[in-house]
């Protein structure tokens, strides 16, 4: 009997220990109807791909101990139409995001392009430093993309230890060991929202494209070359879901330059510093 | 795009040499092409060959068994018309030839032995079969945004009305589907018109081949019918509604211009004139069978602690007893409906989900009641999942009759029917490092009843009783695999069932990341059968326990190791009033070791597991089993 109170108060230590230490909480709006990019992205023609999936509303990033746990959520249900635990997945399918932080806010310091797939570079002062990634595939599978097409970042990116579906939220957490720091309201922040492709381009990590027109499974209104930005919402401005960010986030991935040859400059992302 | 820019490299100077270089450019440059190879080896310890664990169990095929390995190519081609307008096909290779098949053709081979390698089927032929294509445009039309002509994977209605079809089927599905909004909030809708699968949908399934009632097999027009409209009728609540009718229809062979006519000369057996009788070129049909399935769904998210979901559904089929055979009395009651000629059905389902009442905890509640009579010939049979519980298969549950567990490896997991399902079932979830899961469900079912007629009317799948175990499942039943999941309807059943499930997954953060996984489940199952008597009365107490670790020992790299321990209880679990019935014990053990592996678009996957089995029975002999079998996929996409 005393083993099994000793084992049940250890349990409940595990799992209520994060608590205790709770510290940081940072949180971010976007105004609704803005999953456009940067104005014209259109969703694919799929009957899987409902509208508002991919419409951020709101993103909490929590200190919680030895995890930092982050909360985004979208204005439709999260579904999981291809069943992703089939796949060792997490339980929903479509959404895929990256969240981008600037830890130093220093020029030159940091990566200065996102993540492979998403075709934004970040301005030259607010460059990333850690990069959480939210994917409905496996750690395994994550790592396993990392390795081979961001090699360079790897370091530096993190893959959640569990995901959960709440409705119309998704829950990731992360060690926070591996950010490296406590979580800061003076650190920059940008989070993209982007598709989960299962099969993707070479290039890309895990990411779906977008296409001059639209397809099945590709977002439409952007460029078939590699050039425009492959992101259908962010947060912008101050990220409190004021009207004007939606403009705000338009001019921010219009930023980009599609030469007739497939050549060009990607937009330039500017972070949200909440008390930066 | 890179892939249309090395096909162009490539494609071009080719063209060039054969001189057709105008023609090339204009036409590959609006070409995207990806392939893929999937490989499978499957082993056992027995004396089957072939790729496939569980394969057709009505027209036994030649792929089917465990000792073997085989590969399939994949080649999609999407291209671009215009600026609004994209096809696409897919053209794979037939699956089934072993690599041991060298020189062969097909499947079918002379009557006596000869090594020419000649033979006179496909099936081992690896031909390329174009299996899906499609075209997708934009028109110029007010109100519509998309309308594609050709395959499609129906996922746009729901499992159970027009169900989503497996994975590998998902192009097979053809028919003309248009989408739009009249508003994009609050009023869009998809539409289609589908062609039905000859060999599926329909009694015993088919639109009439093989029917003993149907001379003239006329499947060319049967087609199922869909819409969808859904509205965001405020800020986090969405109403959808789907109503579908599929109508499988023959020649009236009353008619006197159908071939094959009751009435070809218009004239009775006393050769009178049959009057409005007469010959005009034009030949009638009559339906042989009509099922119309409605269902509306309401989805609220308006309160951040928790959603709420509201389906009904409700359904009508029509038999035309002359044109579809009584396959309940004909097949044994191996049968995909109730044969009944005229039929409502209907169903509910509630569920919430409060998230966060205590830190990290969500409750899931849900309440099901599934008519007895409702009907889906259309609805998913496989692959699908419309209740929380995880049920007596693991897997899924599913609203038709018409399930599927064929044509799967012993990996794969099973779908269960639930029909004539009432219960609820509550979910407590914990989800940290540790995630974890209790679940208690307690059902009846609308299918209790005494003397019902599974003879005629109700299909009982022949195999009603005991415990199913789906890791070692047979068809014939051979091996007292126990209850078809199918099998809903009993002669004579008072059956109560309560489900306990405690699953756990702890995220250590040992060294690159080592989960431990814990699932232990519980059923109590209680039939008392005939009112009649209590020696016939059934009380199934099974329980399965498995953990396992899983560590990823390098990037792309998981390693899993893993074992099972069942033991189920049956009092009564098989025999007839008459015979008398036989208390048994099952024991079962199951370690196993998996792999999987990514790198660069190489994916290896591996399972080797060892199934010992000891089915101790009181009327029949005893059966042991000691299994030894893996399964490995290798498929690598560009």
């Amino acid at each position: 009997m005393k083993k099994l109170i000793t084992g049940s108060l250890t349990l409940v230590m595990v799992m209520y220990g994060g608590l205790a230490l709770a510290g940081e909480t940072i949180s971010f709006e976007d105004p609704k109807g803005d999953d456009d990019g940067p104005g014209q992205y259109t969703y694919p023609t799929d009957a899987v791909y409902t509208p508002g999936s991919f419409d951020l509303t709101d993103v909490e990033i929590a200190d919680k101990g030895d995890t930092v746990e982050v909360s985004v959520t979208v204005k439709a249900k999260i579904d999981d139409p291809w069943d992703s635990r089939a796949w060792d997945g997490n339980g929903f399918s479509l959404q895929m995001i990256v969240i981008h932080i600037d830890t130093d806010h220093k020029a030159g310091s940091g990566y200065k392009d996102g993540l492979p797939g998403f075709n934004v570079t970040f301005a030259d002062d607010q460059r990333w430093d850690k990069a959480l990634v939210i994917s409905p595939q496996g750690r395994t599978r994550v790592q396993a993309e990392v390795s081979a097409k961001a090699a360079a970042m790897k370091k530096d990116i993190l893959i959640p230890t569990t995901v959960s579906v709440r409705g119309r939220k998704l829950v990731a957490r992360f060690a926070k060991k591996d950010l490296g720091a406590d979580l800061s309201k003076q650190w920059g922040f940008q989070v993209l929202m982007q598709s989960n492709e299962g099969f993707p381009d070479k290039t890309d990590l895990l990411t779906r494209k977008v296409n001059e027109f639209g397809g099945q499974h590709r977002f439409g209104g952007g460029s078939d070359y590699d050039c425009d930005p492959h992101v259908m919402d962010l947060i912008a401005g101050k990220a409190q879901g004021d009207k004007s960010e939606k403009d705000a986030q338009h001019k921010m991935l219009g930023t980009f330059k599609c030469n007739p040859d497939g050549s060009g400059t990607r937009a330039v992302l500017q972070m949200v510093y909440p008390e930066g | 795009m890179r892939t249309s820019r090395l096909f162009l490299a490539l494609a071009l100077p080719a063209a060039g040499l054969l001189g057709f270089s105008t023609l090339a450019h204009a036409e590959t440059k609006n070409f995207e092409l990806y392939g893929k190879i999937y490989t499978k080896w499957l082993y056992r310890n027995n004396d089957t060959s072939g790729v496939l664990s569980l394969g057709n169990p009505f027209w036994p095929d030649n792929m089917s068994g465990d000792n073997g390995v085989g590969t399939e190519f994949e080649l999609n081609i999407k291209g671009r018309v215009g600026d609004k307008v994209q096809a696409g096909v897919r053209i794979k290779s037939r699956f089934g030839a072993l690599w041991q098949d060298w020189w062969e053709n097909g499947d079918i081979s002379y009557d006596a032995e000869n090594t020419s390698g000649e033979s006179l089927g496909m099936n081992r032929a690896q031909y390329m079969k174009l299996r899906g294509y499609w075209i997708q445009a934009q028109l110029p039309i007010p109100f519509l945004d998309n309308v594609l002509v050709g395959s499609s994977d129906l996922g746009m209605f729901n499992e159970w009305t027009i169900g989503k079809v497996r994975y590998i089927d998902r192009d097979n599905g053809k028919g003309i589907f248009v989408q739009g909004a009249f508003d994009e909030d609050y009023l869009r809708f998809h539409a289609g018109i589908i062609a039905l699968p000859k060999l599926w949908v329909g009694p015993n399934w088919s639109t009439g081949v093989g029917d003993a009632n149907v001379r003239l097999p006329f499947y060319s027009q049967d087609w199922a019918y869909g819409l969808k409209l859904e509205s965001d009728v405020y800020d986090g609540i969405k109403v959808t509604a789907i109503g579908t009718a599929t109508v499988d229809s023959e020649i009236d062979l009353n008619d006197p211009d159908a071939v094959g006519s009751n009435n070809a000369s218009c004239t009775d057996e006393l050769g009178n004139a049959i009057p409005g009788c007469e010959r005009n070129g034009a030949v009638d049909w009559t339906d042989r069978y009509t099922n119309i399935v409605g269902t509306l769904e309401t989805q609220i998210d308006t309160w951040d602690g928790g959603s709420f979901n509201v389906l009904v559904g409700a359904s009508y089929q029509n038999i035309n007893t002359a044109a579809a055979g009584n396959g309940v009395l004909l097949n044994n009651g191996v049968f995909p409906l109730v044969y009944d000629p005229s039929m409502f059905g209907a169903f509910a389902r509630v569920r919430a989900e409060l998230y966060d009442i205590a830190p990290n905890v969500n409750l899931q509640l849900e309440y099901f009641n599934i008519g007895q009579h409702f009907q889906t010939i259309f609805g998913a049979r496989r692959e699908a999942d419309v209740l929380l519980t995880d049920g007596f298969v693991e897997g899924g549950q599913i609203p038709t009759l018409n399930s599927a567990n064929e044509f799967v490896d012993f990996d794969e997991a099973w779908y269960e029917t639930i029909i004539g399902w009432h219960g609820a079932t509550a979910i407590l979830g914990y989800q940290s490092d540790i995630e974890m899961s209790l679940e208690g469900t307690f059902l009846t079912y609308n299918t209790n009843a005494q003397n019902r007629d599974v003879d005629t009317k109700y299909p009982d799948f022949l195999h009603t009783d005991g415990f199913t175990d789906t890791d070692l499942y047979d068809y014939a039943n051979v091996y007292d695999r126990g209850r078809d999941p199918r099998s809903v309807f009993r002669k004579n059943q008072d059956r109560m069932s309560a489900i306990a499930v405690l699953k756990g997954l702890w995220h250590t953060r040992l060294g690159n990341g080592l989960d431990v996984g814990l699932k232990t489940k519980f059923i109590w199952d209680k039939d008392d059968r005939s009112d009649t008597t209590a020696a016939d009365d059934y009380l199934g107490l099974m329980s399965m326990t498995r953990l396992w670790l899983t560590y990823p020992a390098a990037d792309g790299l998981s390693l899993t190791v893993g074992g099972q321990f069942d033991y189920w209880q049956e009092d009564n679990r098989r025999g007839t009033i008459e015979q008398g019935y036989g208390d048994d014990t099952t024991t079962k053990v199951r370690p196993w070791l998996a792999m999987s592996y990514t790198f660069d678009g190489f994916t290896l996957k591996y399972q080797l597991e060892y199934m010992y089995k000891d089915a101790q029975r009181e009327r029949d002999d005893n059966r042991l089993f000691h299994v030894i079998r893996s399964k490995a996929s290798l498929e690598v996409g560009w």
